[in-house]
């Protein structure tokens, strides 16, 4: 397994170009502006509806880890590297039954398990790099412009969203189970995580509405940058994300896998 | 024991049938054609026999395993080469080889180096880069390198071109030498006629013959077109036992011949031949032949 598992990371490298590269350097653009920005949004803050800034995480932006949640460790992050890491597991699963790369691959003896197993590890893997890079870049900017960003608290914005993004993969895996056509994996998950994203809005705009959040991952997602990792969410949402790489991966061993 | 046995082997798609009762063996050593027109069930029939298809009823054994229970063992002993060969763009054939070799647990790529010269494989190109023949090429490398017990070929020379569609054959006919039993889908006749030792007709899913090569071509007819250097009573031609479709223009005659050769030979040579074109009966020519035989019968 561990053969798949390298050729798949040698195949998806340029995703810490093209991925972990754009992020890490809008987050350094940030952190790196905070100082000449931190007065001016103070005041901004402040003259807004305080449902509105409950709704987006932005009770407090008095400091250049708040703004960094703020502008993108709460929404843009999690989103690109969920989408990432879709796009990851169906290049390895669906992509490759759509390229004829499946058939090949399953000529040789290793079970359709395994295969998924290990295309689900790589994912984690190059999901884990491509946010060290992001981290790494942001850390850079934070050093050149001064803005005094805490490195253990970015560590923890950045790796709280790796788990998140791992059960977007693991939710690919599920779908692939049922269709190898590419667009149909990215295209629904990618919505899937945009509903959660908005089911976790409305159940903070509207406290009535509150039992919602409770079928999106952003809930537990929390604000690890400020509040650090919470270790219970962080493995919880994780296995979840295992479970349904298994059940994906049961699917994928059932179905046929036409020409 | 058989490198490759099916029961009443059956896949539909839903509602649409993929193959139906595909009952066959091939022995170990054996070049097995099967033959059919596209759409046939050629490709159903291996991805069955490949476990990438799973069985609406019956079975598929292959070296005695159960081609779903023991795919992973199955798969350690064979070699595939799909019809279309494809691995993605980005990867090269050489990167397709090393990963190969880990899982198929092939220290030696030296066979590999053989063949990718005899074949002049580009290793080092990005396999989006090149084009269908030479992907092929590739792909065959993969499927023979480990020298597999069975190697299944879909659709093998297609892209290729005629030097090495001979070099394929050629190595076809060294597996066989080896030991290695080969399942060769294809819809060229010419092809199968070269390599086969036996051949299964395969048409809307069903497998209507398996024959030995020679007794296949035997019994099929030839098309027979004589153009004669004085003139010849067509009649004569269509008394001969084996003649069908018989037509006369311009002092050439031509017919469909499916008797004994001698007795043809001996007819013409009453007259002055000016030409003769004997050609191989086509695919459909021989599914007609069949397809005669069972109203006859």
């Amino acid at each position: 397994m561990s053969a798949l598992i390298a050729a798949r990371l040698h195949e998806r490298r340029r995703s810490l170009l093209s991925w972990g590269l754009p992020i890490g350097l809008w987050s350094a653009f940030v952190v790196a502006i905070y100082p000449t920005v931190e007065d001016a949004l103070s005041k901004a803050i402040a003259s807004y509806p305080e449902a509105l800034k409950q709704a987006f995480g932005i009770a407090e932006l008095n400091s250049v880890e708040q703004y960094l949640n703020a502008e993108m460790l709460s929404l843009i992050v999690p989103l690109a590297v969920g989408y990432l890491a879709v796009r990851s597991i169906a290049a390895g699963l669906s992509g490759a039954a759509e390229s004829g790369r499946l058939d090949v691959l399953l000529s040789a003896p290793i079970s359709r398990s395994r295969l998924v197993a290990s295309g689900f590890a790589a994912t984690a893997v190059e999901l884990a790099a491509v946010l060290a890079v992001g981290l790494a870049l942001t850390a850079l900017g934070s050093l050149l412009a001064g803005s005094g960003l805490s490195f253990t608290k970015a560590l923890a914005g950045f790796a709280n969203v790796w788990p998140l993004a791992l059960l977007a993969a693991g939710f690919g895996v599920v779908v692939t189970g049922w269709s190898l056509r590419t667009s149909v994996v990215t295209g629904s998950i990618a919505g899937v995580l945009v509903a959660m994203y908005v089911a976790d809005l409305i159940g903070r705009l509207d406290t009535d509405l509150d039992w919602v959040r409770y079928g999106s991952v952003f809930r537990y997602y929390g604000r690890a940058i400020d509040e650090g990792i919470d270790p219970l969410t962080f493995l919880g949402v994780t296995a979840v994300a295992v479970a349904c790489a298994a059940l994906g991966a049961l699917l994928f061993e059932r179905r046929d896998l036409a020409a | 024991m058989a490198a490759i046995e099916t029961r009443g082997l059956t896949k539909f798609y839903g509602a649409a049938r993929g193959i139906e009762d595909v009952t066959m063996t091939v022995e170990p050593g054996e070049v097995f054609g099967f033959l059919g027109p596209n759409g046939a069930g050629k490709t159903t029939t291996i991805r069955t026999l490949l476990d990438l298809l799973h069985p609406t009823r019956g079975s598929a054994r292959v070296f005695g395993l159960d081609s779903r229970r023991d795919s992973v063992a199955i798969r350690a002993r064979l070699g595939n080469l799909p019809g279309d060969f494809g691995y993605g763009k980005g990867a090269t054939g050489r990167e397709a080889l090393a990963l190969l070799g880990r899982l198929r647990g092939v220290a030696d790529l030296g066979r590999a180096e053989q063949l990718a010269e005899r074949f002049r494989a580009e290793l080092e190109r990005p396999l989006g880069q090149l084009s269908r023949g030479n992907r092929q090429k590739v792909g065959l490398i993969l499927a023979v390198f480990h020298r597999p017990e069975l190697l299944i070929v879909d659709e093998p020379t297609s892209g290729l071109d005629p030097l090495m569609q001979e070099e394929f054959l050629a190595l076809v006919r060294e597996e066989r030498e080896r030991g290695c039993a080969v399942f060769l889908s294809s819809h060229e006749l010419d092809e199968v006629e070269r390599v086969c030792d036996r051949v299964g007709i395969i048409r809307s899913g069903r497998l209507i013959a398996v024959e030995r090569v020679g007794e296949l071509l035997g019994r099929a007819q030839r098309r027979v077109s004589v153009e004669f250097a004085e003139p010849v009573d067509p009649a004569e031609l269509s008394r001969l036992p084996g003649v069908a479709d018989l037509s006369a223009e311009d002092g050439r005659v031509r017919f469909h011949f499916g008797g004994e050769p001698n007795a043809l030979l001996a007819a013409l040579a009453a007259h002055r031949v000016a030409e003769i074109e004997i050609a191989h009966p086509t695919l459909e020519e021989i599914f007609l032949t069949y397809y005669e035989e069972r109203r006859e019968g």
